[in-house]
């Protein structure tokens, strides 16, 4: 069974505004799964989907073999969440919040509450209104992680942390991973943070999955190409090229991104096109991100 | 064991780990029976997924450089041969291949290169007879010229 399983997911927020569009992806036992894609793109929602906030107006969610929205209690004791805006009373004590969800959670663990605390160094007797946007979240992460879930599943858990509380973060969840074993899914905006939490990717755009990949097999199987412009290379031409999934346009020339290695990408382009000098790179996720779901650039500049 | 990871290497972690422990192994700071240090710990002193750690000391299993012995750990392999020829083979033309392109642009050309080279390699070899190791001499292959490029 699937700790997390979406399929054939149908969103709109209102009419011919479709926000997923038949998205299918499941999240197995122990693997950490990041879920990319630009502003928009449908994180959020399948995230609400998936904890039973939305109603899918097609489709399926199950998580941990049950519907979210049949059996909310059931999942929200297994599952930990924290949602991009977490939203915790402004007028309790971080020591209330803490208490509220002690009492919640059976499974609690005290010494986990206790670490992140220090580590995160949160004042305990501070209410949550004179918190800064990240010392909030870092209070939201510590009461997701501490009831220690099965599935962990994060929104943005980054937002508005620094780069050292970012990192303290990581460190919080590969402790966890280490220690407990859990799934994680979580969506992000730091591809350097991805890369070293997630051993899979799934990437959204226009409503449906882009990419959906082990990370290291991503790296490792895609290549960008950059070739001058010309005749004998329209963009036409380049995109209809075998394992070509897209082309941008940058200046003088073009970005071709391969399903290829870069040699097979540089024998490709000379055998189809007469190409002889490209020079074709492995690409960092950050750059492969850019080339997939980012902009082009003006075709007249 | 010293291991430093970027994540915006056009390399994934897990081989950017790999490189650095068959980098050690080569250079001497890791030798045949050395223990490793366990993949949970790693996993938290990089910061990297544990899943990561495991595919890098896997691979590194399979190609013979490390072994893991039940409940005692992992070790360096006590005959720790040079890992992946072609890899390898690969790794060095991409090192030549910066080499002469710095070379070209300094205004060196091809002969001076390979001198310069058999140059720095009689610097080698005098420090290795001066640290007075009869250590086993694998220099044995000679480069070929035919592999030159611009």
């Amino acid at each position: 069974m699937s700790v997390v399983d979406f399929h054939r997911i149908h969103h709109a927020y209102e009419r011919g505004n479709q926000v997923l569009r038949d998205v299918s992806f499941t999240v197995e036992r122990r693997q950490v799964l990041g879920l990319l894609g630009k502003n928009g793109a449908g994180k959020t929602t399948l995230l609400r989907l998936a904890m039973g906030l939305l109603k899918a107006q097609e489709g399926e969610v199950r998580l941990l073999g049950l519907d979210p929205r049949e059996r909310p209690l059931e999942v929200k004791l297994r599952v930990g969440y924290v949602s991009e805006d977490q939203i915790l009373p402004p007028a309790l004590r971080v020591r209330q919040v803490l208490d509220f969800h002690r009492g919640v959670f059976p499974t609690w663990d005290e010494e986990v509450a206790r670490r992140l605390g220090e580590r995160f160094e949160i004042p305990s007797e501070a209410k949550i209104k004179t918190l800064s946007r990240g010392q909030v979240r870092q209070v939201a992460l510590l009461c997701a992680i501490a009831h220690r879930p099965e599935l962990l599943i994060l929104d943005e858990p980054a937002g508005g942390l620094d780069p050292a509380a970012r990192r303290e973060f990581l460190e919080t969840s590969i402790q966890l991973l280490n220690e407990a074993g859990s799934t994680i899914l979580f969506s992000s905006h730091y591809m350097s943070d991805v890369e070293r939490l997630a051993d899979r990717i799934v990437m959204l755009h226009d409503g449906g999955v882009l990419v959906d990949s082990e990370l290291d097999e991503l790296r490792e199987s895609y290549s960008l190409a950059m070739v001058p412009a010309g005749p004998e290379t329209s963009p036409e031409r380049l995109r209809a090229l075998a394992g070509c999934t897209s082309v941008r346009r940058r200046g003088d020339s073009l970005h071709l991104v391969f399903e290829l290695e870069p040699q097979a990408a540089e024998s490709l382009l000379e055998r189809e096109l007469g190409i002889a000098n490209s020079r074709c790179s492995a690409l960092a996720l950050e750059e492969m991100f850019i080339e997939l779901v980012g902009g082009q650039a003006p075709e007249s500049s | 064991m010293q291991i430093h990871i970027t994540s915006a290497s056009d390399l994934p972690i897990y081989r950017q780990i790999m490189r650095q422990i068959v980098d050690a192994v080569a250079g001497d700071r890791l030798r045949p029976g050395d223990k490793l240090t366990s993949q949970r710990e790693l996993a938290e002193q990089l910061v990297v997924s544990p899943l990561t750690v495991k595919k890098a000391y896997d691979e590194l299993e399979r190609e013979g450089l490390i072994q893991t012995q039940r409940g005692r750990g992992t070790f360096v392999a006590a005959r720790a041969t040079a890992v992946d020829p072609a890899a390898q083979r690969q790794r060095l033309r991409e090192m030549v291949r910066r080499l002469l392109s710095r070379a070209h642009l300094g205004g060196l050309d091809f002969t001076s290169v390979l001198a310069l080279a058999h140059e720095v390699h009689a610097e080698l070899e005098a420090e290795r007879a001066a640290e007075g190791g009869s250590d086993n001499d694998e220099s044995g292959s000679t480069p070929r010229e035919s592999e030159s490029e611009s």
